[in-house]
């Protein structure tokens, strides 16, 4: 009977016009952001944070709210249309969704990636009504061995997920794990790999990695094949999903919807690993996993929906125990700080109507998100008609702008020079850019989990196997590398790897 | 034509006479203030709260630019290497003064390279523990920490952070060396705290004071010279018996050495005018903090702070053998 | 004697990376214990991990026939590696306006299809749109013109 009366009470400040107004703008705002590659939700939040202060609490952080899932939304657009994921999560969707839109099926990947957020966004919102405070609970229980195991077993899928050589997907991401390692040391604070400069002391800068690797490197592919054919679609077929396409996206939404949920509570790489692991499932599940980074549609709606449940269970602890699960999250602690609310425990018993109003409206501006994605697809698919020659030199400038913004730090630019040299040159050797994506990412938890739980166990690496959490997600990656090993799997593997060549 | 060569001999006379012209009209454009951290943290909102009450005083937007890396040491860097012409400052923390010591090639001199327009705010520490910690007040925290020193961790936020600067001192002032587990930010450090993974830390009342208040976390002291209004329970360091563990987190304001005087002293003025703002004095109460008074807003107050506290944190880092390059 | 290239260029990247990253390990940080691991344990693992897989990489390289891939973007390659760098080392001093302005009308030369109109229209047209939307738009925190053009563009933009 509580959630019935709490969420009335939210719904009740949520509906109000002005904060109806207010959510709308956020999520108008965050589409725009998200869409314009480079600039994030995190430089934009950081932006709007003083305008905010003339507003009250829950109206200002409803809006916030509303740029950091809008741009959930935004940053699968360019994903697809573009292949340039603006954020770690739209990366997956960029494998799959891109192949669409080159085919001439652009407008059904943006319908299948706003449904599935949409269905995504409507359950965790749920769940972050119903689950949230015994969720935090459970996220306490993790220390560093069972994120470390966590982390094995994501590379582990990350691995089974590559299409081809498992030998180059590894190597790949092990460069990442190393690329992720370069900076200050956490544990000696020695400069790694930096060839002591100051700008490189901090990791190197995500959004120009994986825009090196991704954009710079498909702009080149794209400029290779200039000669004998034109790169961009030219008819643009129906851009609603047919009764097939629907029944295809159903299950991966769902599934992609309950992984998103869960790992999204969890600090640090929740999201990502969430849009990985939804991405590895699918095609393990699918009857045609060839499919899968040639354009298949359960590629696109479970991790987009994976990815939006997480951004919203990301919440969870931020709200409850005031601690941020991501760099948006900190933000939206700050934006409470400014607001005179201390962020903890006690908002939810001091500041009822703050903490239902966020949920609620979080409901409230997914179906906006939907009301303003659908229309936009045509226009959105139009940009696809423009030569494509006109188009590399505005992606060029946007991400240049994006990326210098982040930190204003020159070498953050240099940083996308080499990755796209490292990553044209690797997708050429017909590596996968993904794996070397995600190694990059996750480098640094990996690192720091490890060592801190060698630390508090005094060295004694059984921790791992003696907590239960941490042992059983060691035995799951056991049994993923094991079914990626078998000699069927493997021949399987090998034999669409030729066909690829 | 005629129009071009007269705006281009206005550009030659305005590029020769650029400090004249400024000093009289400062400021006629947007300032950047750089906070030398990234946005959201507890500096940035600091920083936020002042350059909204500043643009008010000075007519002219201020917004916040951050420029993270190397604990703040690239931030600092930029500003100190920027024109001194008033339009790009600095809000730093007490890492300005320890960065001299726990970073041996820095490009700038926190002593040589700023012109000191005031101080901001002083952020006190608290000393909180896992709930189901044994020790029960300061001295038992203490006694405990030595019985069994090597099984008790100290968690902290990594190199140079608020966090190790305070348990460094707290070391060295009980004259035991702890293992130490550093963590990326103190958000983290919490939730293991939280979660019991580790056994006591020490950071600032904006991290603490809601899970404090919550019964979240045990407190065993404040290391302000009085207790807080927002904790009026928890004694402070002093009362405990641990005198020497009295300090904050400290935040200045800078712009580049060689700003003009001028400029220095309207910069000063306007952040008095700021500490005096409702608004800030509020959402300052909310960090549990609060703004200097008038007399240390001031260019010489800042400059003694800086002085007096590299000398201070000087030996013990070094004795500590900790740095950060 | 054919090979695959694909796979030896693929390998050879991968000894080449664990290389550098395992001599900068072995030449300057600390590896440690596994119980208090230095800030080298990681990458030496990492690195020696890596060359492995780059030699076996080699080596199934040498046993398999090559494949066809397309020519290489000549005018690309050295347009759009460079065009970042330029971005980087003039943003301070020029300010977003010229180097959007220079930025783009090197970039546009990456593609053989492009005109000198076509790429004056485009730079003039991307960079008046950019400082539309960023610099006005969003309010992000850039220079429209650096100091090193400042005296110059003042008296016709005035103080931007």
């Amino acid at each position: 009977m509580d959630l019935v009366s709490n969420l009335y009470l939210g719904l009740s400040i949520a509906l109000q016009p002005h904060n109806l107004m207010f959510c709308f703008l956020g999520c108008l705002l965050g589409t725009l952001v998200g869409v314009l590659p480079g600039i994030g939700p995190t430089a934009t939040i950081a932006m709007l944070l003083p305008i905010t202060l003339g507003l009250d609490p829950a109206t200002s952080l409803i809006m916030l709210a509303g740029i950091y899932y809008g741009a959930q939304y935004g940053g699968s657009t360019t994903a697809i249309l573009i292949n340039l994921p603006g954020e770690s999560s739209s990366a997956v969707t960029a494998i799959d969704g891109y192949q669409m839109a080159k085919q001439g099926r652009a407008g059904i990947a943006l319908a299948t990636a706003a449904l599935g957020s949409f269905f995504a966004g409507t359950v965790a919102t749920v769940i972050l009504a119903l689950f949230a405070p015994p969720l935090a609970k459970a996220a306490l229980n993790f220390g560093s061995p069972e994120y470390f195991s966590l982390m094995v077993l994501g590379l582990i899928c990350a691995i089974a997920l590559a299409h081809g050589s498992i030998l180059k997907a590894t190597a790949m991401i092990v460069i990442g794990l190393l690329f992720g390692l370069v900076g200050a040391d956490l544990y000696s604070g020695a400069q790694r790999f930096t060839f002591g400069i100051p700008q490189l002391s901090d990791e190197l800068n995500f959004v120009a990695v994986a825009v090196g690797i991704f954009g710079i490197a498909e702009i080149l592919r794209n400029l290779q094949s200039e000669t004998d054919r034109d790169v961009m679609v030219k008819k643009v077929a129906n851009l609603w999903p047919s009764g097939e396409d629907f029944r295809r996206m159903a299950a991966p939404v769902v599934r992609g919807t309950a992984l998103g949920s869960i790992l999204g509570v969890l600090p640090g790489g929740g999201a990502i690993l969430a849009s990985f692991a939804s991405y590895t499932v699918e095609k393990r599940l699918s009857r045609t996993p060839e499919e899968f980074g040639r354009g298949a549609i359960e590629g696109v709606a479970g991790p987009e929906s994976a990815n939006n449940a997480g951004a919203q269970t990301s919440f969870i602890p931020m709200l409850t125990l005031g601690i941020p699960a991501n760099p948006v999250m900190a933000l939206m602690i700050g934006a409470m700080i400014i607001q005179g609310i201390v962020p903890g425990p006690n908002v939810v018993n001091q500041n009822p109507d703050l903490f239902w109003g966020i949920i609620a409206s979080m409901w409230a501006g997914n179906l906006m998100l939907v009301l303003l994605n659908l229309p936009l697809i045509g226009l959105w698919v139009r940009l696809l008609t423009i030569p494509y020659y006109l188009l590399f030199p505005a992606i060029m400038a946007f991400a240049a702008i994006g990326i210098y913004s982040i930190n204003s730090n020159p070498y953050d630019l240099y940083t996308l020079s080499l990755f796209g040299a490292l990553g044209y040159a690797l997708v050429r050797f017909g590596c996968e850019p993904a794996p070397l994506l995600l190694g990059f990412v996750l480098g640094p938890m990996l690192e720091e989990h490890l060592r801190r739980a060698m630390i508090i166990s005094k060295g004694d690496p059984s921790v791992f196997l003696t907590r239960p959490i941490s042992a059983t997600l060691l035995v799951m990656s056991l049994v993923v590398l094991a079914i990626v090993l078998m000699p069927s799997v493997r021949k399987k593997r090998e034999e669409v790897f030729v066909e690829e060549d | 034509m005629k129009k071009l060569v007269a705006s281009l001999s206005i550009a030659a006379a305005l590029a020769v006479l650029p400090q004249f012209a400024s000093a009289q009209t400062y400021p006629e454009r947007t300032i950047s203030m750089v906070v030398p951290f990234s946005a959201g943290g507890p500096t940035d909102t600091v920083a936020r709260l002042v350059a909204e009450a500043m643009s008010r005083d000075l007519g002219q937007q201020v917004i916040v630019e951050n420029v993270g890396g190397a604990g703040g040491t690239v931030g600092a860097a930029r500003v100190a290497q920027a024109e001194a012409d008033g339009y790009t400052l600095l809000l730093h923390h007490i890492g300005m003064a320890t960065s001299a010591t726990l970073y041996r090639n820095l490009t700038y001199n926190p002593l040589e390279s700023f012109e000191y327009a005031g101080l901001v705010t002083e952020v006190p520490m608290t000393i909180i523990a896992r709930p189901d910690f044994p020790a029960e007040d300061l001295q038992g925290l203490i006694s405990y920490v030595k019985e069994n020193a090597d099984d008790v961790t100290y968690a902290n936020a990594g190199i140079g952070a608020a966090s190790h600067l305070c348990g460094m001192l707290f070391m060295s002032e009980i004259g035991t060396q702890l293992t130490t587990v550093p963590y990326q930010g103190t958000g983290p450090a919490m939730t293991d705290l939280l979660g019991g993974q580790v056994d006591f830390m020490c950071d600032q009342t904006t991290n603490t004071t809601s899970q404090i208040q919550a019964g979240a976390v045990k407190a065993y002291a404040v290391t302000s010279a009085e207790r807080l209004e927002q904790l009026p329970d928890l004694p402070t360091a002093a009362e405990g018996g641990l005198a020497s563990m009295q300090f904050g987190i400290w935040h200045g304001l800078y712009a580049p050495a060689g700003t003009d005087a001028a400029i220095v002293d309207r910069l000063s003025q306007s952040l008095k005018v700021a500490l005096k703002d409702p608004n800030v004095i509020e959402r300052f109460a909310a960090l549990a903090t609060s703004p200097e008074p008038e007399e240390n807003a001031t260019p010489d107050a800042l400059k003694a702070k800086v002085e007096s506290e590299i000398a201070r944190w000087k030996p013990l880092i070094e004795a500590a053998g900790v740095y950060a390059d | 004697m054919t090979f695959n290239r694909s796979d030896v260029g693929a390998g050879s990247i991968f000894v080449a990376i664990g290389l550098f990253f395992g001599l900068m390990t072995l030449y300057g940080l600390d590896i440690g214990t596994a119980r208090r691991m230095g800030p080298g344990y990681f990458p030496i693992v990492l690195s020696g991990i890596l060359i492995v897989f780059g030699i076996a990489t080699i080596l199934k390289g040498m046993s398999h026939p090559d494949v066809e891939r397309g020519p290489l973007p000549w005018r690309g390659i050295p347009v759009l590696l460079s065009v970042p760098v330029l971005f980087g080392l003039l943003i301070r001093p020029l300010g977003i306006a010229p180097v959007l302005l220079i930025t783009t009308f090197v970039t546009s030369f990456a593609s053989r299809r492009m005109s000198l109109l076509a790429a004056v229209a485009l730079s003039v047209g991307l960079t008046i749109f950019c400082i539309l939307v960023f610099s006005i738009g969003l309010g992000l925190p850039l220079r429209v013109f650096g100091s090193a053009v400042e005296p110059w563009t003042r008296p016709i933009f005035g103080v931007r």
